[in-house]
């Protein structure tokens, strides 16, 4: 990220202002007093007096330089940007300006007053990145830091973590739910854990936090993601520490890669209220195609007259009941919807030299493309900066939001997509439909999003505040101050007029999640200089808490469902009330030295030491060192002669070690759980163990050794950055299975290791830089993974469809391998192949794996596809020319896989269930040629590769078309912005599901499209007003 | 101005110390450490045990017998929704060492097993005074008598199988690879365990609030089947003997009453798993299992379904009271108020309490009941004297009569040993229908005899090996003490 307008960046511009002056004097002093010989009298023509300021900020710009055009005549500009020129050249003549930092630009002075604004310049060298606890100039850096370009942060999306695809190399971000204000799954630089977390840790505004979803239990389906609580039109910078250089200040919780996040401030000497608006609507990419009425009636058929031939071949509908029949309901027309989308931003900004402030307010609403689903939030901001004294200063930045959800209930994606055509939503009465008629039983999808309360509200304030004393110049103590605290209260009701409700007469919960969690951190830093010796250093103390606790209680069987969740204590049957408490603790004390000679040669060197209360009493404390070096070749002295074509040239090397403890609490400890039985008819609590305690569980540890090249081309028009890691990740936290006859199934310990490596590429080229211009953004990351040894000795572990195997990268797909279809007069050679026990023409085949002569589903596995992509790539290109800007953003993944579950569930053919249209083709007697196997009863799904599919894809992600009106359209007005802009508006990929940005979440088992509600496309437009 | 900074941050500084501490205590959790110290918590901990007959989902007394073990007989077969194919494949005999029903058998019965070893390590430990010392040692009891029966079910699935007798407290090599032990040393271990747990209070002594704990009775009821199960006829003669001359027990008048809600825990029950729907406690879902799917309103589901080859709803006499209360044929819907005719379904468990919602059945299982016991001592009997004793007929008959058929005294008053065997047998076929017990009779009765009755049935695949239950792959694979049952390897 940058910010070239940073308060950071304008001290250290400030403080190297007299060598400007200096060089700016020896730069113009020889042609004035050429001319000064010239003419004896200056000729006056003109006098003008101007100011350059920053575009986005209107920040005065000291030390800019402004030129006449075509003559040798330039000045800089002083303390509050303001120039002067008394000159012989007569109006109207061109300035041509420039500043380090921003684009170069020409104005034409046609009356004595200017005033110029410089547009910052996109990931220059000289822009400030934030690091863990500290800030540094991108020059500066020895580790591999990735900034999220501004435009992408544009993207109207619920969260921040949305913004995140396809923006810097290294970051995988795959959606896990559409659901409005739902979840994405992240992984910086490949998953390193197995059982353990894998998100990266987020730090906003200074303030570590992960983003696991909490949940009171009440709420069915995808819990909302907590990241969208904060407003993302907040943030100023988003960006992304991957080498262990940038993370192993985290310690215990870099390993998974570190997301900063830095919310807007205000700026002195400038206010500013902007209003932003935008509107849009969301629709689904595409719809799954299953049979219709009479194709469904004649499969149904079919499997019954299979099942008992002596009840004739219309069991189900006779031919003349299936002529009636029209295409049926279409279950996703029922329930799928084009959804509006809207966002309001407010913003006031301002403020003095001493104080500086930012007041946002937003209100965001996202319908879902499932009917009575939705998001929205309602969030204000208050960021203060101030220096009250000379040496203090303090600041904070507050914000509290409160959100509300309606969750698609869990399983009502598939339900829509195997509804039998046949079934109506409503009888004839007009009251729903309860369930499928058949055997196969689920509740009427339609009515379930229909009449099912199933609410999430969360109320958040997340706030840090610190004060920084300055003792001598260069020396400075900080105290930070943090809090995040959360509410979640989930609501249910399940009427008694839908199925699910009919069993109990409606049932009701409702749950509450609160969490509190404090952090303070004091840290010391000092920086100095003398000669070519530039060395900074901090060190300090941290600590953070987490408490929090759950409740939820219940009630069923309702004389009315008029009361819904608000009147628990009518229900006639009281659900067993719960609650639960947790708490944990995190002491840290961490120190980071930055040295450099002569900005040629830069070292790092960085250590943490946690203490967590979450491992085992012999294991608490652990220590986190990293070191950095690099060589920035192009300040060397010989180097001069090719710094035309190569501005900039450095190379980069860290090494270091991170943890992870992204477990749950107590998991060292021999916890009881309790339990209830019985006597006497009534109920009383038994304590059972849940596990052999271990005094030796510690943290994750990830070695990382990382090896880059930042190359600056022509001017800086071209950079690229190289970057190629390794990491091992050893003593994971691995639930390793145990045998049973110790009571327990397993215990988690630290055993087995898996690596990561890669290579990144990130390029940002200014390809035009005159009246049009084209920027481009291209980021490619490559992530090989593999799991280098299991716990015990153990070589793999089989969780579901998935097989964890050493030699073999996590996210194995394991299931059968389909081996054609059985045909007639095969029964006796190849129907052991089947798996039925009754093997018949027109069952699909599987090849016998084991090589046993026989098939079954346990013993013929093998490895059928990885989740995890080749490669991933993100391409941004923006065009911009008069006032009008035009970005188009390409995403793509390329080589991953992903178990297309739903589809599993439609080709069973049962005629339980609504069957995929490719049922058509099944086999029969009379149409034996086909892959596609007969219909018939067996409802038991077997996992082979038929279902394994490519989810490579290309999409457009984000296409947006701006225009900044003219500043003389309106009085008053600062500057007035439209846009127009489109979300996945075209996607090409070979994936069959609703959409290829999909996975399961866990990184045992990834890229499982099973009833997840799918990404929409969409398609808004918006304004931003300045005044 | 300078001052005033100075103090300030002094402040914040000062403020900042460490205010946290990183030792776990968890408010909400209980840790092994600080439990098993009085009577309250030594009776918790032996509730646990309870418990585990059956914890959550498809566990031992709660339908994983059902799925698990009595798919693979003559008598039942995967309904139209069992929809796992583990259970499809056990109903087909198509299943292997890695079948996920048959794990969670070994793994739940240690799991219940290691539960009780707790109880009975760490009660002792508990000071006196802190417990009355009858409690100290029913409570022992009872954990031995849950530890027994769970062995007596490995042993019969699995054959040999590793004997564990403590707690597991550490990942030693010690703790964590336990060898197999010989059949013959699991039934000497269940034998003592039972023996033991023969002290336990008589039913009669329990108060109304320890109703369903196990008893002396329920000890020695099933030490008779114990040595029933192991051909010792005289001690299997001896011990059903014992408890019928005990009087503590008695037949119901009608066979229904033996799964009444309001007749649970009657004269009849010795043991039961017991379960209580809704209520936020746990139903019987065999209820829900065995339920016809195409009764509007029912809401069954039908996956515990009859083999209808093997005859077993043809067997019943239509006279036999059992029928009824076994079957069921037809419905009334709650909802459409038609009466539905289907093919015979399961029935015992089904809670007319609960209409709509079957899988809140508050009927308890009967793990063992007096009927069985009049049958144990009907076939110890006949096999001790290798002929039907009036004894053996009186036992047996007590039961037919009961179900309103005629008495085998009087239309065969003399049986062969080995017709009277069948005839015991095939009355437990009838009597004990869904009560887990038709894979034991089976097995019990030789590999010959399971292959020949499933293939009659049209179970085809049936084999000798079937006989018992492959020890699961997954405890192969992490115990490398433990061996594969020789009939299971290729």
């Amino acid at each position: 990220m940058q910010i070239p307008t940073n308060r950071l960046l304008r001290n250290r511009i400030k403080k190297r202002l007299w060598l400007r002056y200096v060089t700016m004097f020896l730069f113009i002093s020889q042609p004035l007093i050429l001319a000064a010989q010239e003419h004896t009298v200056p000729l006056i023509n003109s006098r003008l007096s101007g100011r350059v300021v920053d575009a986005v900020s209107r920040e005065a710009l000291p030390g800019a330089i402004v030129q006449i055009k075509g003559t040798t005549h330039g000045v800089s500009t002083d303390e509050q940007g303001k120039f002067g020129f008394v000159t012989g050249q007569k109006f109207p003549y061109t300035l041509i300006v420039s500043f380090l930092g921003y684009k170069k630009q020409e104005v034409i002075a046609e009356t004595g007053q200017v005033e110029i604004r410089l547009e910052p310049v996109q990931n220059q060298l000289n822009d400030v990145v934030v690091v863990g606890y500290g800030t540094q100039k991108k020059s500066d850096l020895t580790g591999s830091i990735s900034s999220v370009s501004g435009n992408l942060l544009k993207q109207p999306v619920s969260s921040l973590d949305q913004a995140l695809k396809g923006s810097v190399p290294g970051i995988q971000v795959t959606q896990t739910s559409g659901q409005p204000g739902g979840g994405v799954s992240i992984r910086i630089r490949g998953g390193s854990s197995i059982q353990g977390g894998n998100e990266p840790l987020y730090v906003i505004d200074g303030f570590p936090v992960y983003n696991n979803p909490v949940s009171a239990g009440i709420l069915s389906g995808t819990p909302v993601n907590p990241l969208a609580n904060i407003n993302p039109s907040d943030i100023e910078s988003i960006d992304v520490l991957k080498d262990a250089s940038a993370t192993a200040i985290y310690g215990s919780r870099g390993a998974n890669g570190v997301v900063i996040i830095t919310t807007k401030k205000g700026k002195a000497d400038k206010s500013a209220l902007s209003y932003e608006v935008l509107y849009g609507v969301q629709s689904l990419r595409k719809k799954i195609a299953v049979l219709g009425a009479k194709d469904f009636a004649v499969l149904r058929n079919e499997v019954l007259y299979d099942a008992n031939p002596s009840r004739g071949k219309n069991q189900y509908l006779t031919q003349a009941q299936i002529d009636q029949l029209g295409r049926g309901t279409d279950w996703q027309d029922e329930a799928f919807r084009s959804a509006p989308q809207q966002s309001h931003q407010l913003t006031i900004s301002g403020g003095s030299a001493k104080t500086r402030y930012l007041l946002s307010g937003n209100y965001f609403n996202q319908q879902g493309i499932i009917r009575n689903t939705d998001f929205s939030r309602f969030s204000i901001r208050a960021n203060v900066d101030a220096n009250p004294f000379d040496r203090l200063k303090v600041s904070a930045a507050l914000t509290a939001s409160k959100s509300d959800a309606n969750v698609a209930p869990a399983g009502i994606v598939s339900s829509l997509l195997i509804m039998p055509p046949t079934a109506t939503v409503y009888e004839p009465d007009g009251s729903y439909t309860l369930r499928n008629p058949f055997e196969n039983i689920f509740a009427n999808p339609v009515a379930t999003i229909n009449e099912q309360i199933n609410k999430s509200i969360t109320n958040r304030f997340f706030g840090t505040a610190f004060a920084e004393y300055k003792i001598l110049e260069g020396l400075q103590v900080k105290v930070l101050f943090g809090a995040d605290v959360n509410t979640t209260n989930e609501k249910s009701y399940i009427p008694s007029t839908i199925y699910e409700g009919a069993q109990t007469n409606g049932s009701a919960g409702q749950g509450t999640y609160s969490s509190y969690s404090w952090l303070n951190e004091n840290t010391v830093s000092y920086a100095k200089s003398f000669g070519k010796h530039n060395f900074d250093a901090l060190a300090g103390f941290t600590q953070q808490e987490y408490t929090s606790d759950v409740s939820r209680s219940g009630a069923q069987n309702f004389v009315t469902n008029d009361l819904t969740y608000n009147n628990l204590q009518s229900g006639a049957t009281l659900v067993r009330p719960y609650s639960d408490a947790t708490a944990w603790v995190l002491h840290s004390w961490l120190a980071r030295v930055n040295y450099n000679y002569a900005n040629r040669y830069y070292f790092t060197a960085s250590i943490r030491t946690d203490g967590s209360s979450r491992f085992g009493k012999g294991n608490k404390w652990g220590y986190f060192p990293s070191a950095a070096a690099s060589w920035r070749v192009s300040n060397e002295p010989f180097f001069r002669a090719l710094s035309k074509t190569i501005s900039d040239l450095k190379i980069r090397a860290s090494f270091g070690t991170t943890g992870n403890l992204e477990i749950g609490e107590y998991q060292s400890l021999a916890a009881l759980y309790s339990l209830t039985y019985l006597f006497g008819g009534k109920t009383f609590t038994g304590f059972a163990p849940s596990r052999i305690p271990n005094d030796k569980l510690g943290w994750e540890t990830t070695y990382q050794y990382n090896a880059g090249i930042d190359v600056g081309l022509f001017n800086n028009r071209l950079q690229v950055s190289l970057d190629g890691y390794y990491k091992k990740t050893q003593d994971l936290l691995l639930s390793v299975e145990i045998p049973w006859t110790t009571g327990q199934n397993a215990s988690l310990q630290n055993f087995g290791s898996v690596q990561n490596k890669g290579f990144e590429i990130g390029v940002n080229s200014r390809n035009l830089t005159g009246a049009l211009g084209w920027n481009t953004n291209l980021s490619f990351s490559l992530n090989r993974n593999k799991v280098l040894t299991l716990g015990n000795g153990a070589r793999s572990y089989i969780t579901g469809n998935y097989i964890i195997r050493v030699g073999e990268p996590l996210g194995s797909f394991y299931g059968t391998v389909t081996d054609g279809i059985l045909q007639p007069g095969e029964e006796a050679g190849k129907g052991q192949y089947t798996g039925s026990a009754t093997p018949k023409p027109g069952d699909r085949l599987y090849k016998d794996i084991s090589g046993d002569k026989l098939f079954t589903t346990a013993a013929d596995r093998t490895i059928i596809g990885n989740a995890q992509p080749d490669f991933i790539f993100g391409l941004n290109n923006t065009f911009d020319w008069k006032g009008l800007s035009l970005s188009v953003f390409l995403q793509g993944s390329y080589g991953n896989k992903i178990l297309n579950s739903n589809r599993q569930q439609l080709e069973l053919f049962t005629g339980q269930q609504n069957a995929a249209a490719s049922a058509l083709d099944r086999w029969t007697p009379e149409h034996t040629n086909t892959q596609i196997p007969r219909a018939k009863l067996d409802p038991a799904p077997v996992f082979s590769d038929r279902f394994i599919e490519d989810g490579s894809f290309l999409r457009v992600k984000n296409i947006a078309l701006g225009y900044s009106l003219p500043r003389s359209v309106f009085r008053n007005i600062a500057s007035v912005e439209v846009y127009v802009s489109a979300q996945n508006l075209l996607t090409w990929t070979n994936y069959t599901g609703f959409d290829p940005e999909v996975t399961s979440g866990s990184n045992v088992s990834p890229g499982t499209d099973s009833g997840i509600y799918p990404v929409s496309r969409t398609v808004s437009a918006g304004a931003k007003i300045s005044f | 101005m300078k001052r005033t900074s100075e103090i300030f941050f002094f402040i914040l500084i000062l403020s900042s110390g460490a205010c946290s501490s990183l030792d776990e205590e968890p408010a909400s959790q209980l840790v092994t450490e600080q439990f098993y110290q009085n009577e309250q918590q030594a009776t918790a901990a032996v509730t646990a045990s309870y418990r585990k007959l059956y914890e959550t989902g498809q566990s031992l007394y709660n339908s994983l017998f059902q799925i698990g073990v009595e798919m693979a007989t003559d008598d039942y077969e995967a309904g139209p929704r069992a929809r796992n194919a583990h259970v499809r494949a056990i109903s087909g005999l198509t299943h292997d060492a890695s079948n996920d029903r048959m794990e969670q058998l070994w793994k739940q019965s240690y799991d219940a097993i290691n539960t009780s070893n707790i109880a009975i390590d760490r009660i002792p430990l508990i000071p006196a005074g802190k417990i009355s010392e009858n409690i100290r040692a029913r409570l022992i009891n009872e954990s031995k008598f849950l530890r027994a029966l769970h062995y007596f079910n490995l042993v019969r699935w699995f054959g040999d199988v590793p004997i564990v007798l403590h707690e597991t407290t550490s990942f030693s090599p010690e703790a964590l690879y336990v060898a197999k032990s010989p059949a013959a040393d699991v039934y000497q271990q269940i034998i003592k365990d039972l023996r033991d747990a023969e002290n336990l209070p008589a039913p009669n002594e329990y108060g109304s609030a320890d109703i369903g704990r196990a008893s002396a009775g329920s000890a020695k009821s099933l030490l008779a089947k114990v040595y029933l199960t192991q051909q010792d006829w005289p001690n299997a003669a001896a011990k059903s003997k014992e408890v019928i001359d005990k009087h503590w027990y008695g037949l119901f008048e009608n066979f229904g009453d033996v799964f009444e809600v309001s007749k649970k825990n009657g004269k009849e029950h010795i043991f039961s798993a017991q379960f209580q729907g809704n209520a936020g406690y746990q139903g019987n879902s065999l209820a829900s299992r065995s339920a016809p799917n195409e009764v509007p309103g029912i809401n069954g589901d039908y996956a515990d379904a009859i083999h209808k080859q093997g005859g077993l709803y043809e067997s019943f006499a239509e006279t036999d009271t059992r029928r009824s209360v076994t079957f069921i044929t037809q419905m009334v819907s709650p909802t459409d108020g038609r009466l539905y005719t289907f093919e015979p379904h399961l029935h015992k468990y089904y809670d007319p309490a609960v209409v709509g919602n079957p899988g809140q059945s508050s009927r308890n299982l009967p793990i063992i009941r007096y009927a069985e016991v009049l049958l144990i001592y009907a076939e110890a009997l006949n096999e001790q004297h290798q002929t039907p004793t009036s004894g053996a007929y009186d036992a047996i008959d007590e039961v037919r009569q009961r179900a309103g058929i005629p008495l085998l005294r009087n239309i065969a008053p003399s049986l062969s040993v080995n017709d009277f065997r069948d005839s015991v047998f095939q009355e437990r076929r009838k009597e004990l229908v869904f009560e887990y017990q038709r894979w034991f009779d089976l097995v019990r009765r030789g590999p010959d005899y399971y292959v020949k009755t499933l293939k009659a049935a049209g179970k085809t695949l049936a084999a000798p090996k079937h006989i018992h239950f492959p020890t699961p792959q997954r405890e192969l694979n992490l115990n490398p003490k433990l061996k594969q049952d020789p009939l299971w390897v290729n």
